[in-house]
């Protein structure tokens, strides 16, 4: 019964969101506003009975876990965010939570983003044994690399043999990128579509398997 | 009627008509079923094969790093996977890393067992193989044997057994999920007492032979947004996890240098990464049939092709008016 209340239910959404294609109506903006609405009380649910309930509340009350109290009242100075006389105090867990993310992501990050990236655009472009296509495609790799910097290197005015033609090519780079980019957007979006079709083709109306 | 109004009307065509024409292609395709091919690439194969080498004394995450705006792309994906892992016994612990990610993970694995879908699983609660985890049996095969033995048969057209707490581990979503995935690396128990139905982690097989994530063999994050990063960054780069992509097609091409550097083993993108390892999945005789993303390929084509021919069309008007010429962008504005 309440899969069925379910499946009427995302299908009476997935149409009204559907409907701003041919223009802007109240049920749309009521599908709109309730995606809002339920996104934040599921995870007001989601967040009590994942976290709240099985690591504070329960361990205190029934194993005498006091300690976890000062974590509690550190997260509960959040609140204080809404009372302004007092909202100075939320500065405190954000500057905890800040604090150790920026500790502990920085030199992780530095490593994941930067420092691999780094490494791998440095390669040989020719050893022996490398097939031509190899070889070409580092020599495109790193052509392509040195012109897209080019193009954003400002200090210089794009003109000449080198910032001129370099720049030029560089841009020819970018675009490549944003063409591919773009052609995997509109797939994506077309992918959205096709599981909303599915979904009351085969759900709701029963037409397809 | 002059030459350059009917331009001009082509340019300046009312859009709604084109959210005609693809919501039609959108749906013929999936009553006719062309069957287009789909060929595998090396970034989906890498992780098929890789999946595929892993065994019952392995373990794999499947982290949901997204929400139901993505689920067409980004839910096919954690399907296959989870079905591939069922099939090999490899045990499958599922992460969410925001409140609205959970969603996913539950319609993920109701769908896996769910015994209306072609292929399922038969689920076995946690609470209901109590008496054998009570013996002491933990190897898996010993653990089907035994349940078999109280009588407990497999129905028809399902593809196995699915133990809860041996074969997978609903975790789901933990605050601050970066730290969480950090914490992971020294303790899963640590981060994650209890399941999301109340089962204490600690008395789960599973979590007794990988304890840690340096015990664990593969994490596949299925995101529609930057959170499939973390995993790299604070599992891949700390001890080695290796990490597997499975992202939506928008994401695509911002993470192949990932796969460049091999700090990524492997990517799904977008519907068409789903497709290929359901592909994969089948001519392997893992799963009956492919599923929901292969059948969505036919109708991406069919929309490709309209998008083209719009694309043309648009060009063929803009320089046969010429607009080019005025540098104008369309209708003389």
């Amino acid at each position: 019964m309440y899969d069925v209340i379910g499946i009427w239910a995302g299908a009476f959404f997935t149409l009204a969101i559907y409907s701003f294609l041919y223009k802007e109506n109240p049920i749309y903006r009521l599908a709109e506003h309730l995606v809002v609405g339920i996104s934040l009380g599921y995870g007001i649910a989601v967040t009590y009975s994942n976290v709240l309930k099985p690591r504070l509340i329960d361990p205190v009350n029934s194993g005498g876990h006091w300690i976890l109290v000062i974590p509690g009242l550190m997260g509960f100075l959040y609140i204080t965010r809404f009372f302004p006389r007092i909202s100075w105090l939320s500065r405190y867990p954000i500057a905890l939570l800040m604090g150790t993310s920026m500790g502990v992501a920085f030199p992780l990050t530095m490593k994941a983003a930067v420092l691999r990236q780094l490494e791998s655009a440095i390669i040989p472009l020719y050893r022996e044994g490398m097939s031509w296509d190899v070889v070409l495609g580092s020599v495109i790799m790193l052509l392509g690399t040195l012109a897209a910097l080019i193009y954003f290197f400002f200090s210089k005015p794009h003109k000449g043999p080198f910032f001129g033609f370099g720049s030029r090519i560089g841009i020819w780079v970018i675009m490549l990128g944003f063409g591919a980019t773009f052609g995997f957007t509109v797939m994506g979006r077309i992918s959205l579509l096709i599981g909303r079709v599915q979904f009351l083709l085969s759900d709701w109306l029963h037409l397809i398997k | 009627m002059s030459a350059v109004s009917i331009w001009e009307r082509m340019l300046n065509i009312d859009r709604r008509w084109i959210f005609l024409g693809i919501g039609i292609v959108s749906v013929v395709p999936f009553f006719l079923r062309f069957g287009l091919p789909v060929v595998t690439t090396d970034e989906v194969e890498s992780i098929y094969n890789y999946v595929d080498s892993l065994g019952s004394e392995d373990a794999i995450f499947v982290s949901f790093d997204f929400a139901p705006g993505t689920q067409a792309e980004n839910m096919p994906m954690a399907v296959a996977v989870i079905r591939h892992a069922f099939h090999n016994h490899v045990p499958v612990f599922m992460t969410a890393s925001f409140p609205i990610h959970q969603t996913m993970m539950i319609s993920a694995i109701d769908y896996v067992l769910n015994p209306q879908t072609e292929g399922f699983y038969q689920n076995v609660p946690f609470g209901e193989w109590e008496r054998i985890r009570e013996k002491g049996i933990t190897d898996r095969d010993e653990i089907v044997a035994a349940w078999e033995a109280e009588g407990n048969e497999l129905p028809d057209g399902a593809l196995g057994w699915a133990f809860e707490g041996r074969d997978y581990a609903l975790l789901g979503f933990a605050p601050v999920f970066n730290l969480v995935i950090l914490g992971m690396t020294n303790s899963i128990e640590t981060q994650y007492p209890q399941d999301i139905n109340g089962n204490p982690t600690g008395e789960m097989p599973m979590l007794h032979e990988h304890k840690s994530l340096r015990e664990v063999d593969m994490v596949l994050t299925c995101s529609g947004s930057g959170v499939c990063v973390w995993w790299v960054t604070f599992a891949r780069e700390k001890i080695g996890l290796p990490v597997a992509f499975g992202v939506t097609a928008v994401m695509a091409t911002d993470y192949y240098p990932y796969i460049q550097t091999g700090q990524v083993l492997g990517q799904m993108g977008g519907l068409r990464g789903a497709a290929e390892y359901e592909v994969m999945l089948e001519e392997n005789g893992i799963t009956p049939s492919t599923d929901k993303a292969f059948t969505g390929m036919d109708v991406q084509s069919a929309a490709h092709i309209l998008i083209i021919l719009f694309i043309i069309i648009g060009n063929i008007a803009y320089f046969a008016g010429g607009f080019h010429k005025k540098r104008l962008l369309k209708g003389g504005r």
